[in-house]
């Protein structure tokens, strides 16, 4: 037999093996025990944490000849042959590359005879999420009621893939990533019984880079086995994982945060001759920028990073030196980097050009100091007697004439018969308390500016009945009960009605709405809406006439006998 | 070729030749690296090296030649199909697996490109990838090998292979074509460490046109839009080139950046231009190269895209002009 990897030679072969996975392994050995054993197991998870194992380990377990056991023997027949793969009661399908219905149904055709020899006939399916949907839908029937003696396990990294039906009818367990202190020290039984000589440094090095999967991790040592052979030096990992050297790391990290863009150039260079990939230099230099953000937001941020003593005090110490706004923008940047290295056709510019950018940004300013100096400011501001806001382009009337009978400046404008327009303002209640008080700042104003920016709000503002206008107290009356004046009461529209008020005036105002009576309507001054509709038939009234003096009105008149019915003024947004 | 013709690549042949001397050849390669910098030779000198009747990939065997000229029975190389490597050329293979290989001591299987499998190909593959029937090698070359599914990387042992240093290239580069160092020069420091790059480069264009074509550029001002709008027009002309004119331009405008930060004349890649370099860098700051260079890199991406090229060049020459 030729040489087996390490992932294949130290594979599992019994529950106590399988690291990291104690939830599963201790759920499946007490179903066991107490004789529960559900008939469809579905285990997920990452790559090379143990699912397949598992299966296989819970196929032994449940066809040992020693009897149903959770501690399976392994050299009975029916372990040995599992642990070959040639068990005839147990059929390990790939599930990615027997994807179609007709797999299915062959599997089925077999699930109807008895077990050759052993307690249960066992299918594992490797992969299931490749399954096509009628096969899945297919394996529905079965695996809801299969017959006495079949189980199914099913492993996959993707479950999202599997139907809900399948999964409602399996017992799920979801395999977790290995924490890099159990890799390491599996790492360590193996590499001790594999005869290696490998210091603690380097085997968790070699376990990081697994990533939480001990397949990844055993794949690596095989590697650096390869490459040193049985003795293996610090070094000799370091330069075989293509790691960048990590003090040309911290020195770039150290230029870009110095913005010295000359010396971050420099590192580029030294990567590129030192033939490293630079997908990999951005990856590593990210993860540091990453690890400085997390030193920072983070009370002990050790557990986090995985990092101890040296390294993790450097990168407190750099993480000193920068703003969290800065580090952030950095990883923002670099992740762009990165994605924008995989298509790029000049790698090594892409690379030059983001840490120039990197090393020359503006430092940022702290959004909160800003905020707090603006504020300041204000203040400042304020105690000086100009705090009329200014709301030029929304003030409808530019020139702000203090018209004490509050004409409002956007009238209808005069119409193109009329020879002197509106000469006279409509007939209006002279106590009507109007803008006396803030000369432009009037009431019109006010709910022109409601209206732009709440048209429902401004219209019904013009219902009201302005009552009273001394800042900081307007009052505004509508009709008793009336829906108006119910919708300005409701605590949310209040709110925003305060602050627009405040907003135009400058200053809080207290909005109070008032209920009049029917009776004292007439006292009270018109709302907007009625002045402009008093003004309308004002208006009318003076075209008729003016359409009824017209010379060519009356010849017509004359010659054909006519009779005026209706006089419509041409739209009076073009006169 | 045997592991000794390779240039470069020391470590890569070390690690396979230890383990070929030991007897721990894993059962799954993944070649990592960029395009053109020898990975598949590397893979056929391993395949030599398992084949061979003298045991060390001597060349002259039957089954050496037969390596070579790729008609070994137990080799087999599966690369795309059409853009892919599709879920029935992994079947097939499969089905080539379950018999006992022939003539060599293992059936070798070459995935070249890997990471154009598409998903059912992959997923297809991982129970093979991870435990072969009898005894096989596989080697997969990627290189991309992110894109691969992470189960695929996680079954293989990785074996990246770095970029060649320019200075390796460029006397390759000498050597085998005969030019001078300032044009080999150019030509290694655009490989990106490829050799199938640095030959591929069109000689014509990337020597002689280039000191035109940066001439005509650097000549344009914003001042003057018709000669501008007059080399848009040209650039647009060959869709075929333009990749490579936008790259010498790129060449170009980071080696002012270059000068501008106060690098060194051996960093540049346009040595033969370095006055040119020199007077361009004067009145540009780093700001507006680093704007230019965005530029490039932005109809780089529109053409990908299949923008109306003449609109883009003329926008591009704009943007250079100002």
């Amino acid at each position: 037999m030729a040489y087996l990897v390490l992932a294949r030679k130290w594979r599992p072969q019994n529950f106590t093996d399988l690291i990291g996975q104690e939830h599963v392994s201790q759920t499946l050995a007490n179903a066991i025990r107490s004789g529960r054993i559900h008939h469809a197991f579905l285990f997920t998870g990452a790559r090379g944490v143990g699912k397949t194992s598992a299966a296989r380990i819970l196929a032994k377990a449940l066809n040992c000849d020693e009897g149903l056991s959770d501690q399976p023997c392994g050299i009975c027949s029916s372990c040995t042959e599992i642990t070959a793969g040639q068990g005839l009661d147990v059929i390990e399908v790939d599930g990615a590359s027997n994807t179609g219905v007709d797999d299915v149904r062959e599997l089925r055709e077999n699930i109807r005879y008895l077990p050759n020899r052993s307690r249960y006939k066992i299918f594992i399916i490797d992969e299931v999420h490749m399954l096509s949907t009628n096969a899945f839908n297919a394996l529905l029937k079965t695996l809801e009621e299969p017959p006495e003696h079949a189980k199914f396990i099913f492993a996959t990294t993707e479950p999202h893939k599997i139907p809900v039906t399948i999964l409602s009818r399996c017992q799920r367990f979801d395999f977790r990533k290995i924490p890099l202190a159990r890799v390491a020290s599996r790492m360590r039984e193996i590499s001790d019984a594999e005869q290696l000589t490998i210091s603690d440094r380097s085997l968790s090095l070699v376990a990081r880079q697994g990533e939480g999967s001990m397949r990844d991790a055993l794949s690596t040592l095989d590697q650096v086995i390869a490459f040193s052979g049985e003795q293996v030096d610090d070094e000799a990992v370091q330069t075989l994982l293509g790691m960048v050297d990590r003090r040309l790391l911290l020195d770039t990290v150290e230029a870009v945060l110095q913005r010295d863009s000359r010396r971050a150039l420099d590192a580029v260079r030294r990567v590129d001759q030192l033939g490293l990939a630079l997908r990999r230099f951005t990856q590593d230099l990210l993860e540091m920028f990453r690890g400085m953000v997390i030193c920072k937001v983070v009370e002990d941020p050790a557990e986090m990073l995985d990092l101890v003593g040296e390294e993790l005090k450097e990168l407190k110490a750099l993480a000193e030196e920068a703003s969290l706004d800065d580090l952030q923008r950095i990883v923002t940047l670099l992740m762009k980097t990165q994605t924008e290295l995989v298509n790029s056709s000049f790698p090594l510019l892409t690379l030059e050009m983001s840490l120039v950018r990197l090393a020359t940004l503006a430092p940022t300013q702290d959004l909160a100091k800003l905020i707090s100096h603006i504020e300041s400011l204000e203040k400042r501001l304020g105690s000086t007697p100009l705090p009329k806001p200014q709301h030029p382009a929304q003030r409808p009337t530019p020139n702000p004439t203090p018209t004490p009978t509050a004409r409002p400046a956007p009238a209808p404008a005069p119409a193109p018969t009329t020879p002197n327009p509106s000469p006279d303002p409509p007939p209006k209640k002279p106590e009507a308390p109007v803008a006396t008080s803030t000369e432009s700042k009037g009431w019109q104003g006010l709910v022109d500016q409601v209206k732009q920016s709440r048209p429902m709000l401004g219209s019904v503002l013009e219902h009201g009945r302005l009552l009273k206008l001394e800042l900081p107290v307007i009052e505004v009356g509508y009709t008793k009960g009336s829906f108006m004046s119910s919708q300005l009461q409701e605590p949310d529209i209040s709110q925003d009605l305060e602050v627009l008020t405040t907003e135009y005036f400058g200053q809080p105002v207290k909005l109070r709405v008032l209920a009049v009576d029917i009776e004292q309507q007439s006292a009270a001054p018109p709302s907007l809406v009625e002045e402009r509709e008093a003004k309308e038939t004002d208006r009318m009234r003076r075209l008729r006439e003016d359409a009824m003096e017209h010379p060519a009105l009356k010849s017509v008149q004359d010659i054909f006998k006519g009779e005026i019915k209706k006089v419509i003024p041409i739209d009076k947004g073009f006169v | 070729m045997t592991f000794d013709q390779i240039l470069g690549h020391k470590r890569q042949k070390e690690i396979l030749n230890r383990a070929l001397a030991n007897g721990r050849l894993a059962h799954a390669y993944l070649f990592a690296g960029p395009d053109g910098i020898g990975k598949r030779l590397m893979a056929m000198a391993l395949a030599r090296a398992i084949v061979c009747e003298e045991q060390r990939g001597c060349g002259n065997c039957l089954a050496c030649r037969k390596i070579d000229h790729q008609n070994h029975p137990d080799l087999h190389i599966l690369e795309p199909d059409g853009k892919a490597i599709k879920i029935e050329q992994i079947r097939a293979f499969q089905r080539e697996l379950n018999l006992k290989p022939l003539e060599a001591p293992r059936k070798i299987c070459m995935i070249e490109q890997a990471d154009t499998m598409t998903v059912g190909a992959a997923n297809a593959l991982l129970k093979t990838l991870e435990e072969p029937r009898g005894d096989t090698l596989l080697v997969l070359l990627s290189s991309q090998p992110n894109r691969l599914l992470e189960t695929i990387r996680s079954r293989c042992q990785p074996l990246p292979f770095n970029r060649h240093p320019k200075s390796r290239i460029q006397a390759e580069l000498e050597k085998q074509l005969g030019i001078a160092s300032e044009e080999s020069h150019v030509l290694a420091a655009l490989s990106e460490g490829s050799f199938k790059k640095a030959f591929g480069k069109d000689r014509d264009l990337y020597l002689e046109q280039r000191r035109d074509l940066l001439k005509t550029l650097t000549g344009l001002s914003s001042g003057s839009i018709l000669p501008t709008l007059d080399f848009a027009d040209q650039l647009a002309a060959d869709k075929t080139v333009l990749p490579d004119i936008l790259e010498i331009f790129q060449a170009f405008y980071r080696d002012v950046l270059m000068t501008l930060q106060g690098r060194g004349d051996e960093e540049l890649v346009n040595l033969d231009l370095k006055e040119k370099i020199h007077r361009v860098s004067a009145r540009e700051d780093v700001s507006t190269i680093l704007a230019k260079l965005e530029a490039l890199v932005e109809v780089r991406h529109q053409l990908d895209r299949n923008v109306n090229r003449q609109l883009a060049m003329e926008v591009l020459l704009l943007k250079l002009a100002a």
